[in-house]
């Protein structure tokens, strides 16, 4: 089962500078935190689409097309709950249907799809050194780094041995689907409890190997992967900055706000 | 291959059968002329006990490696020989706390304020797990892994990473995930790390032990390679076998080395192995019943042994014609043992299977299994063989033909629905023990199936009266050694009283001792009117316990018949990883099937 | 809070911490089970897990848990209540440990009187409202969603996990660890403490401050109170600016009581 969304195609975007993408996942942040209006948003929606194509990520959206759908659609209802503003258009118990509340619900929806999808890309097209190198360039420790890189590795490991685990339980009988969702939680005791001690008898092996290594000689080692800022990098670096710049400037005139009346 | 002073290695990389082989002179003699340097690691009167444990693990140790020298260190499962080796870098006792005495030095230097990691450019070692030595999401960051942490300069580091890469047949590896290696070229990768550091001592603590013949084979060649090009290396290892090309052989029991020297003059000391828990060469054990007082370094070596003391012993060319002999003689005398059985508890009828996305898996395969058989799956890693298993238990669905359980189509039945005919024990016992004592772990599986206290409890009786977990009833699982665990395993699963047992391979990881138990336990089964059926890559225990083997090659059943008849088909052998065990292929030059040194030593006496 | 820092140079302390994280997201991406509302919180049984690291290996599950909902995250999508979830779910690993050392050092959490069941899910809910708090507040403050969804939905949650699956899982885990002295007190015997008195003033800041700050979330974010002191604008949905004014500070007071202990 492909459990990272990287994928392994190698367009411009996947080569950027991962500091430039890193920069790029803030920006988006802060670009959709001005504006609320769906149609301000939508440009941002198309560039994601664009880039989607360019980087050949649909097969990660398409596998998360639900998450995307019920988090446009039950923002958008939740903030017909709490965004009670400008004439109801019905009548409803609780929730508050008017063109304001509407308008705004979806587009907060649509915001926090884009931001959803801006990471999509952005996994789509790191690789987890890529990830670490540029989490260590932006100031976080060596160790830390490390220590995600470690879990990154050891994750789909785990995963593997859940599953495996789940299968030699219920060939002992065991049946994962009985009860409720509670009684069932409760069910994956017997799967946990393994997974747990398995990745424990791994923890000395581990900690003992890292040290034959020479883990701990130096408390800033030398990194091996080198990422040179080339002037693509720069140039996209720009580029994302002015993206960002016309976004607060869309704010700071007055455009992108919802009218309520 | 490369000679090293006047005296030729023959170092036979590209030959099947081989073991490395070094004349007996070689040995002695490269142990000579190092002897003035000084060694590149020393040991003196080394003594160990646990942090909480009173027991010495090891026990006033003395032993020097000389520099180019390969050292084969084999003992018992808890012998000492994973704590020798940690005191090389001082993981013992800077990482593991107890109570150390006796010196330690590398390269002349006592090493006692050392930290692990500062020996870590000088001593490399490798682990036997070897998914807990890798640490990154690609190759080339692994191997670049232990120069960042010496703080080298990235361009010396780029400059190593490839030959490292290269020495042990990773090229081109470079930006693989891990993950997605096999056993022996994550163990390989491991090796890379260290040879990457250009440490002045190799030390590999049982790095096949939980590989398949594949990978084990993989990275002896590439031990081979390391000691011909100069290395000084200690190799953990309990298949004495693979030991038969080191320089010098340390035998270790009770934390003591009870016994050291070359080859020659250890591997014939049966009885010192055995006691010790190594799997004496089955060559040394076959001279040893035809009371030959010499040590056999190969097949070949054998063969001319054993022909200069029985002369009149026939010699087989491997033609054609005396193979079809052979294999019709073969039939005619096991015809009787595979006679057919009444209703088969499971059969598979041209079952072909993929995963999504992924290549066929089984191909079209036909199986047949009656009761009180005993039948052993064999085939590369990615035949087919797990696969095959885990349709007769429903883990999987065929995408076309059938499963029969009972005469009973499986299709649509839950993996529980089946568990009272098929139980299926997993490769990893660790995999599924979760309960707090072992008696709770075996009365899980009947408890699921809903069966009353009583009932529980009388099973609970009887299997642990079967595998011998007894006296161990009232213990945590987690606290028992691997074999130990392995047949709690076993235990959980027959409590299902399953009329046909499948084992994933039960001996991978353990020592020869527990998996002779293992197999007994195995063999009891059987002989009580269990089914069984074991996935393994282990010829001895094949050609020892099994009496019908099915051979898997690309998702096919390419052979299903007597284990006899497998083994004097060479044809079918050459193309798959599996090879005969040595008495076996040895045998065949005489123009015999035996599938064991007793049965082979009693057809050599006939020509006495 | 300095161990947070300490345990970074033990190798063992780094290998548990990745190992706490892997295990985390190994049970989050398989048995993401019931979504409760789909794109914003599901039933997740990995809640347990945090907890039950805690007790076992102190600091370094702290950064697992927050190490480990990063990579959970990556495998469903990165949002961008994802910085203040990095922070709600180190605390979600903080707390329990260190809140159980100041009511009932010494003391096994796998005893089963009613003194120490108390205590467990005093502790248990100490770490549950901070972690809400955080994230529902991070995410109204940027006027993604109300406070009230997710500083309630996250309670709920953790709770359910914390009271139903962590008690078992310890139940299996726990013995099996001390005895292979495994345990973040036998691994990290250079961990020291504040004065206790210094200790309990912070656990009693951190309960007024998480209260306080869920009691005034919820209120505020659905409009029934807002403080007369606040200007006019202020009083509008989504109340980003009155959460910020309001729940900022109490927050804060949590924190800081958090560092003492």
């Amino acid at each position: 089962m492909p459990i990272y969304l990287y994928i392994d195609h190698r367009s411009a975007i996947h080569r950027l500078h991962p500091t430039v993408k890193v920069f790029a996942l803030f920006v988006m942040f802060w670009s959709v935190y001005w504006v609320d209006h769906p149609l301000a948003l939508l440009p941002l929606g198309i560039l994601m689409v664009a880039l989607a194509q360019t980087t050949g990520a649909w097969p990660n959206f398409y596998r998360l097309r639900w998450l995307f759908i019920l988090l446009i659609f039950f923002t958008t209802l939740a903030w017909m709950v709490f965004y009670r503003r400008g004439p109801a258009l019905i009548n409803l118990p609780i929730i508050h249907l008017s063109r304001a509340s509407l308008v705004f619900g979806f587009g907060r929806g649509l915001k926090l799809a884009e931001l959803l999808a801006t990471s999509v890309l952005f996994l789509s097209t790191t690789k987890v050194e890529e990830f670490t190198a540029g989490l260590q360039r932006m100031g976080v420790p060596y160790r830390v780094g490390f220590a995600i890189t470690l879990a990154f590795r050891l994750a789909p490991l785990f995963i593997d041995s859940a599953l495996t685990v789940v299968q030699a339980q219920s060939l002992r009988g065991y049946d994962f689907n009985r009860g409720g969702p509670i009684a069932r939680a409760r069910r994956y005791v017997p799967v946990v409890i393994p997974v747990f001690m398995g990745a424990l008898r791994k923890a000395n092996n581990m900690a003992m190997a890292l040290e034959a290594r020479g883990f701990g000689i130096s408390a800033a080692p030398t990194s091996y992967i080198d990422f040179p800022m080339r002037a693509r990098d720069r140039m996209a670096f720009a580029i994302v900055a002015g993206i960002g710049v016309l976004y607060f400037g869309i704010y700071y005139f007055g455009y992108g706000a919802i009218a309520v009346n | 291959m490369k000679a090293r002073g006047h005296f030729q290695r023959e170092d036979a990389i590209t030959e099947r059968n081989e073991t490395l082989v070094v004349t007996a002179e070689a040995g002695s003699q490269s142990a000579a002329t190092s002897g003035a340097d000084a060694p590149v690691a020393a040991l003196e009167e080394v003594a160990f006990a646990y942090a909480g444990s009173d027991h010495r693990a090891l026990d006033g140790v003395t032993l020097e490696l000389r520099r180019g020298e390969t050292i084969g260190l084999m003992g018992a499962s808890g012998a000492g020989k994973s704590t020798l080796a940690k005191c090389l870098n001082r993981i013992v006792p800077a990482f593991e706390d107890g109570d150390f005495r006796g010196r330690v030095t590398i390269g002349g230097r006592a090493i006692d304020g050392s930290q692990v990691c500062e020996l870590a450019p000088r001593v490399g070692m490798v682990f036997q797990d070897f998914e807990a030595q890798l640490f990154s999401t690609n190759v080339a960051h692994e191997v670049a892994f232990a120069m960042e942490q010496a703080g080298m300069a990235r361009a010396e580091i780029a400059a190593r990473i490839g030959p490292a890469l290269e020495a042990v047949g990773l090229k081109g590896f470079d930006d693989r995930d891990p993950t997605s290696l096999s056993g022996g070229e994550k163990q390989r990768l491991a090796i890379a790390s260290v040879l990457a550091m250009r440490p002045d001592l190799i030390v590999l603590d049982e790095p096949t032990t939980d590989l398949d013949p594949e990978g084990r084979a993989e990275v002896f060649a590439l031990i081979r390679r390391l000691r011909a090009e100069g290395r000084t290396l200690l190799v953990i290892e309990h298949e004495a076998e693979e030991l038969r090309g080191c320089d010098r052989i340390v035998i270790l029991r009770d934390g003591a080395v009870i016994a050291e020297g070359e080859p020659a003059s250890v591997m014939g000391r049966l009885e010192l192995l055995e006691t010790s828990g190594v799997h004496p060469p089955d060559l040394n054990r076959l001279l040893g019943m035809l009371e030959i007082r010499e040590h056999a370094e190969s097949i070949d070596h054998a063969e001319a042994i054993i022909r200069a003391h029985f002369p009149d012993l026939p010699r087989v060319e491997r033609s054609e014609s005396e193979a079809v002999e052979i294999i019709a003689e073969v039939r005619a005398s096991v015809r009787p043992e595979t006679a057919a059985a009444p209703e088969p508890i499971a059969q598979l009828e041209r079952v072909s299977f993929a995963y999504p996305f992924g290549p066929r898996v089984l191909d079209t395969a036909d199986l047949t299994i009656a009761p009180g058989e005993f039948v052993a799956v064999i085939g590369q890693n990615g035949s087919g063989k797990t696969t095959l298993a885990k349709h007769l238990v429903g883990l999987l669905q065929p995408e076309t033909g059938r499963v029969l359980i009972a005469g009973r189509d499986r299709a649509g039945l839950a993996p529980a629905a089946t568990a009272r005919e098929v139980g299926y024990v997993f490769q990893n016992p660790d995999h599924q023990i979760f309960a707090g004592t072992v008696e709770e772990e075996i009365a899980f599986g009947p408890r699921n199936l809903g069966l009353g206290a009583d009932e529980i409890a009388q099973r609970v009786e009887e299997v642990l009266a079967a595998v011998n977990l007894g006296a161990m009833r009232g213990r945590d699982p987690f606290l028992l050694s691997k074999g130990e665990r392995q047949r709690l395993a076993v235990a959980s699963v027959l409590a299902l009283r399953p009329r046909l047992l499948i084992l994933d391979e039960p001996t991978t990881g353990l020592d020869y001792r527990e998996q002779r138990k293992m197999m007994a336990l195995v063999r009891a089964l059987n002989r009580d009117g269990i089914a069984i059926m074991i996935i393994t890559h282990t010829p001895w225990l094949v050609a020892e316990f099994a009496r019908r083997a099915v051979l898997m090659r690309r998702g096919r059943v390419v052979f299903d018949g007597a284990v006899r008849e497998l083994f004097a088909r060479d044809d079918l052998l050459a193309g798959s990883s599996f090879r005969a065990p040595e008495a076996t292929a040895l045998g065949r030059r005489f123009g015999f099937v035996a599938l064991s040194p007793e049965e082979l030593a009693e057809r050599i006496r006939g020509f006495a | 809070m300095h161990e947070l820092r300490l345990m970074w140079r033990n190798t063992r302390m780094v290998v548990l911490c990745a190992i706490s994280a892997a295990l985390y997201a190994a049970v989050l991406v398989p048995f993401k089970v019931v979504p409760l509302i789909p794109g914003v919180t599901e039933l997740r049984p990995a809640n347990a897990i945090p907890i039950v690291c805690s007790f076992l290996f102190g600091p370094a599950a702290a950064w697992g848990s927050a190490i480990g909902n990063m990579i959970g995250d990556f495998f469903g999508g990165v949002g961008p209540g994802d910085i203040f979830g990095f922070v709600a779910n180190l605390m979600y690993g903080y707390i329990p440990y260190k809140a159980w050392r100041i009511i009932a050092d010494g003391q096994s959490p796998v005893m089963r009187t009613p003194g120490t069941i108390a205590k467990y899910v005093m502790v248990c809910l100490a770490a549950s409202v901070l972690c809400a708090d955080l994230v529902g507040w991070g995410d109204n403050l940027l006027a993604f969603r109300p406070f009230s969804i997710l500083g309630n939905i996250i309670i709920f949650n953790n709770m359910i996990s914390a009271l139903v699956l962590s008690p078992l899982i310890l139940y299996g885990v726990y013995p099996r660890v001390r005895a292979g002295r495994m345990l973040y007190t036998d691994v990290m015997p250079e961990l020291r403490e504040r004065p206790r008195a210094i200790r309990l003033a912070g656990l009693a800041m951190l309960l007024g401050g998480e209260l306080g700050a869920w009691a005034v979330g919820n209120l505020v974010s659905t409009g029934y109170w807002i403080p007369a002191f606040l200007p006019a604008g202020f009083a509008i949905s989504p109340y980003d600016k009155a959460i910020a004014v309001t729940v900022s500070p109490l927050i804060l007071v949590a924190l800081a009581g958090a560092w003492l202990m």
